[in-house]
């Protein structure tokens, strides 16, 4: 009994480590090619110098379609730009750019300058007034200084997070929202990033007219820069936008306006424009708004807690006078000099009994 | 008893109508009456605009008569009114508002802000909450009929000083006469020449008048304290004497309160139509100039200019008669920047001028004047309201501006042919 | 299931509220209207007056247009945008088709539809910002008016998401906007896209009868 047992059980162990075995070549095939295709490359590789004796009949045409000698653009029924075009060669060079270079070097960027922001708040702290709240303002901005201010700020952070979640979105949105709630979103982002995309143009250009007037570099900005802006303690005189605001408008105007024209370039391909200049435009657009972002944590960081003061210039459009004193002393001599010379007509140096009301109504 | 405020909330729901009701539903808080008003422009205060005045008015409305207010207000998630919400205001609408419209011109959805800041009066008013100036000018307007305490017996006087002077008889308390000419307090005791200048120009005219010993007063307390119940009964003197005088038409003076509560809204406070005509002085001028009745020589050769008052001008709608009178007399006649309907106030309408303690306010919103006369370098200015004269002739002396202010009639009374 | 309620009993709601709520709204107006009459003699006719000034309304007095110019150019921005892509938008065009009138018309092409929604957001951006940055416009907002503004902004956002039209989720986040914006509608400061026409009637019809252009 136990014999035949014994037998049965050899004979159903056999089956199933026959089926395993088959079920694992099943699975196992379609990698054969892989695997053969791996050496081949291997052996063409090893020999990439030396041409192939025989060749394939198509070869050349696969050459010319994979543009492996030199750049060429056939003929097509088909009318459009490109359209000669089977296989982009410069394509691959730009998703290498954009999946190798980009994206990686971008984040390490940003979370570099975040981690040095961070450190600096925990090093120093918030920078208090010298000297508490003086009661005098001190009016730093008009009130179409702030709205064109304010309105950049809002485009360009709308650009920024759809931006961002364009780029990046697939390392942190997809394992959140899944693979169909990331296709949606970035469906949202891009809609929204192309829609919205050219009043940025508007918002620099308004920031160029009414804020250029002040930040020309001059020889002050050079005492600045070397004293560090004085982050790291003792005293620089400043006019009415020292060095470091200086650089960052100018930052703003070059790479806002690359942005503006290769996001156009991008956005209206209807003027005739290539792949390859969508590519390049693309490169461009990618690196300037990395470079602003990552800026504008440090813009940000100044104007609201690093600097006590800072940030109600730009909500009211007044300032302590102290703040001025201490960061701008040179803009404030200016302003109360002409502010002496116009009394009567409207103040510059306004007492904080007309400070504009800012308490809102409520229901 | 009820409390100032419930009777001042209270008198702020009986005012809401359907232009109430519109007005609110249509406002967006777009700011742009501020920058129509004087007293913003000039201060640079925010809450001197003019639709942030009428916030009690706007709260008791938003409270009691919308879906929401009164929801929010049922379930207590609403603060109700206080008593500072009215007193809060009080400087608002009593030091800070001329009633002078000139915010309703630009409303880009057409609130008549004045007509919403008189119902706030009323409110006001009820409440409890008048300047003292402006309290003790109705009690005198009651009490002797006139704001500044004068009695017939100082318009009497002023007659018979026109007699001893000028040789001229004012007919008082003539029956039948073809008009009945009403005063301001002003034109009795200050600018005297006023009664010359039309008795002058009357008797060369042809045309019959009268003054009334009864009741002469021309300006109205009640209306610029904003209680209609005052308003009312200043009113009804008025028709009396008319009717007891058989008076056709009625000559509101160079007052532009007078003119626009006679001639617009007095027959809306009494809920009834006149039983006579109302004309402005400019306009019986004018009349009496195309009718071939009033006929000038000379000119008058200073270069002057015409200030608008608001009442008259803006609402009033007598705007081309002071023009043509003018055109008539004075070839050096030139108009300033903002005028006719979108003049600057004097900055002393709606009972500012009455109240002391705006005083400082008052002359502070003149600059507005002073930089439209400024660009015009006129030694001369004309106007047609007595109140607007006082208040010029202050902010000049003020400015230490030399510049002369006189009233049309007297322009034209000296150039008669 | 959201999309049906969406689709479904939600706009139905929405749609009911908007009009009854509008209707209900103008005619408490002009309920109250009729009890006043005005015994002054007029000079000029109230009628004219109330025209006029429902024309004049649309453009600022030269004597403050200096001072307003932002409000008046991106207030024009915004509703002029507003209402290109409200009305003659394609999708726009074939929903109200669909659901409401029955007929369809004429609709501007895409980039029409792009450069009306791009103006619409600028002016609305900007008259926001506006609101908040100008002393006077600060003091004087209610929560109402932001929230209105709010509403409309995400009307409008989510219209552009849902641009692509990949998918029905961005499309029903789009019309769930559209509902809350109707229901909030009569209720609101918003009531001024009909209230204007009154009350700048009213305010004609005074001035307009002693002779005064508004």
């Amino acid at each position: 009994m136990t014999g035949i047992k014994d037998k049965k059980s050899a004979r159903m162990r056999k089956a199933v480590y026959c089926c395993v075995l088959s079920l694992l070549f099943v699975l196992a095939a379609p990698l054969i090619p892989y695997v053969i295709d791996a050496h081949a490359e291997d052996v063409t590789s090893s020999k990439a110098n030396k041409p192939v004796a025989l060749q394939h009949p198509g070869i050349n045409l696969w050459n010319d379609v994979r543009q492996r000698n030199e750049v060429t653009q056939g003929s097509s029924q088909v009318k459009g730009v490109d359209s000669g075009i089977l296989i982009n060669k410069t394509g691959e060079d730009w998703r290498r750019f954009r999946m190798e270079m980009l994206m990686p070097y971008g984040a390490y960027f940003m979370a570099a300058i975040v981690t040095a922001i961070v450190l600096f708040f925990l090093l120093r702290g918030k920078l208090r007034l010298p000297g508490g709240r003086s009661g005098e303002l001190v009016c730093r901005f008009t009130l179409n200084q702030r709205t064109a201010h304010w309105f950049a700020v809002g485009i360009f952070w709308l650009l920024g997070i759809t931006g961002l979640i364009l780029l990046y979105g697939r390392f942190v949105l997809i394992p959140l929202l899944g693979a169909d709630g990331f296709s949606i979103t970035a469906s949202a982002c891009k809609e929204m990033h192309n829609l919205i995309g050219p009043l940025f143009l508007l918002a620099v250009l308004a920031l160029l007219v009414l804020y250029i007037k002040d930040n020309f570099f001059n020889r002050d900005d050079i005492t600045w820069i070397t004293k560090g802006g004085g982050m790291f303690g003792g005293h620089v005189s400043a006019a009415r936008f020292n060095a470091g605001e200086k650089t960052w408008f100018w930052l703003v105007m070059i790479f806002g306006f690359l942005l503006c024209i290769t996001g156009l370039i991008l956005d209206f391909s209807v003027f005739g424009q290539g792949r390859e200049i969508m590519a390049l435009s693309h490169v461009i657009h990618g690196i300037s708004a990395l470079i602003l972002i990552t800026v504008s944590f440090g813009h940000i960081y100044l104007g609201t807690i690093g600097v006590e003061g800072t940030l109600e210039g730009m909500t009211t459009g007044y300032v302590d006078a102290n703040w001025a004193k201490s960061h701008h002393d040179l803009w404030y001599e200016e302003m109360s000099a002409t502010a002496e010379e116009q009394q009567g007509i409207k103040q510059s140096v306004a007492s904080s009994s007309t400070k504009p009301a800012s308490s809102p109504a409520g229901d | 008893m009820s409390t100032p405020l419930e009777r001042g909330v209270d008198m702020l729901k009986s005012q809401v109508d359907a232009r109430v009701e519109s007005y609110f539903s249509s406002c967006t808080h777009c700011g742009v009456c501020a920058e129509a008003c004087l007293f913003y422009t000039e201060t640079d205060d925010p809450r001197y605009t003019p639709i942030y005045k009428t916030e009690p008015l706007r709260k008791v409305w938003q409270q009691n008569f919308t879906l929401w207010g009164k929801l929010s207000t049922s379930l207590g998630l609403s603060k109700p009114m206080t008593e500072n919400d009215l007193s809060d205001w009080e400087t608002l609408v009593y030091d800070g508002c001329s009633m002078c419209s000139r915010c309703t011109m630009v409303c880009p959805v057409g609130i008549d802000i004045a007509y919403l800041i008189r119902k706030v009066k009323e409110g006001m008013a009820a409440a409890g909450f008048v300047p003292e100036g402006l309290q003790g000018a109705s009690e005198r307007a009651l009490k002797f009929g006139s704001p500044m305490g004068l009695t017939s017996k100082g318009l009497l006087s002023a007659v018979g000083q026109q007699k001893k002077e000028h040789d001229i008889d004012i007919p008082v308390d003539v029956v039948g006469a073809e008009y009945l000419v009403m005063l301001s307090s002003n034109e009795v005791v200050l600018y005297t020449e006023f009664l010359t200048a039309i008795s002058k120009i009357f008797s060369a005219a042809g045309i019959t008048w009268t003054v009334s010993s009864k009741y002469f007063e021309a300006t109205n307390t009640g209306v610029q304290m904003g209680d209609s119940v005052i308003a009312a009964q200043l009113l009804e003197r008025l028709l009396e004497v008319a009717t007891e005088l058989k008076i056709k038409t009625v000559v509101s003076p160079e007052c532009g309160h007078a003119y626009t509560t006679f001639r617009w809204d007095g027959p809306n406070i009494l809920g009834r139509e006149l039983p006579f005509n109302v004309v402005h002085i400019m306009e019986l001028l004018d009349q009496l100039r195309k009718d071939g009745k009033l006929k000038t020589t000379g000119s008058f050769d200073e270069r002057l200019t015409y200030h608008d008052p608001c009442n008259i001008s803006r609402r009033g709608g007598v705007l081309e008669q002071p023009r043509n009178l003018l055109n008539q007399v004075a070839p050096n006649f030139v108009e300033m920047n903002d005028k006719k309907e979108m003049n600057w106030c004097c900055g002393g309408g709606g009972g500012v001028s009455s109240n002391e303690r705006a005083e400082p306010l008052r002359l502070q919103v003149f600059n507005v004047k002073k930089r439209q006369l400024d660009e015009l370098d006129v030694t001369t200015m004309v106007t047609a309201c007595s109140n607007c004269r006082t208040m010029l002739e202050e902010g000049l002396e003020e400015n230490e501006m030399d510049i002369e202010v006189v009233s049309i009639t007297e322009l034209i009374a000296d150039h008669l042919a | 299931m959201f999309e049906q309620l969406v689709d479904g009993i939600f706009w139905n709601i929405a749609l009911i509220v908007f009009f009854v709520g509008v209707t209900w709204r103008l005619i408490t107006v002009l309920v109250l209207r009729s009890k006043r009459i005005d015994y002054s003699v007029a000079r000029n006719s109230g009628v004219s007056g109330a025209i006029m000034a429902n024309i004049r309304g649309f453009y600022p007095r030269k004597e403050v247009s200096g001072r307003i110019r932002l409000q008046v150019i991106a207030g024009y921005m915004f509703h002029l945008g507003f209402f290109v892509v409200l009305f003659f938008a394609a999708p726009h065009v074939k929903f109200i088709a669909q659901n409401i009138t029955g007929f369809t018309y004429m609709t501007i092409p895409y980039w029409g539809f792009i450069v009306a929604s791009e103006i619409a957001f600028a002016g609305l951006i900007l008259l926001w910002l506006h609101r908040l940055l100008n002393p006077v416009t600060r003091l004087i907002s209610k929560r109402s008016d932001h929230i209105a503004t709010i509403l409309v902004f995400v009307v409008m956002l989510t219209g552009c998401m849902a641009l692509g039209e990949a998918s029905s989720e961005l499309r029903v986040l789009h019309r769930f906007s559209v509902e809350l914006l109707m229901v909030y509608f009569p209720f609101s400061a918003l009531m001024h896209a009909f209230m204007f026409i009154p009350s700048r009637a009213f305010t004609g019809v005074l001035l307009g009868r002693r002779g005064v252009n508004v």
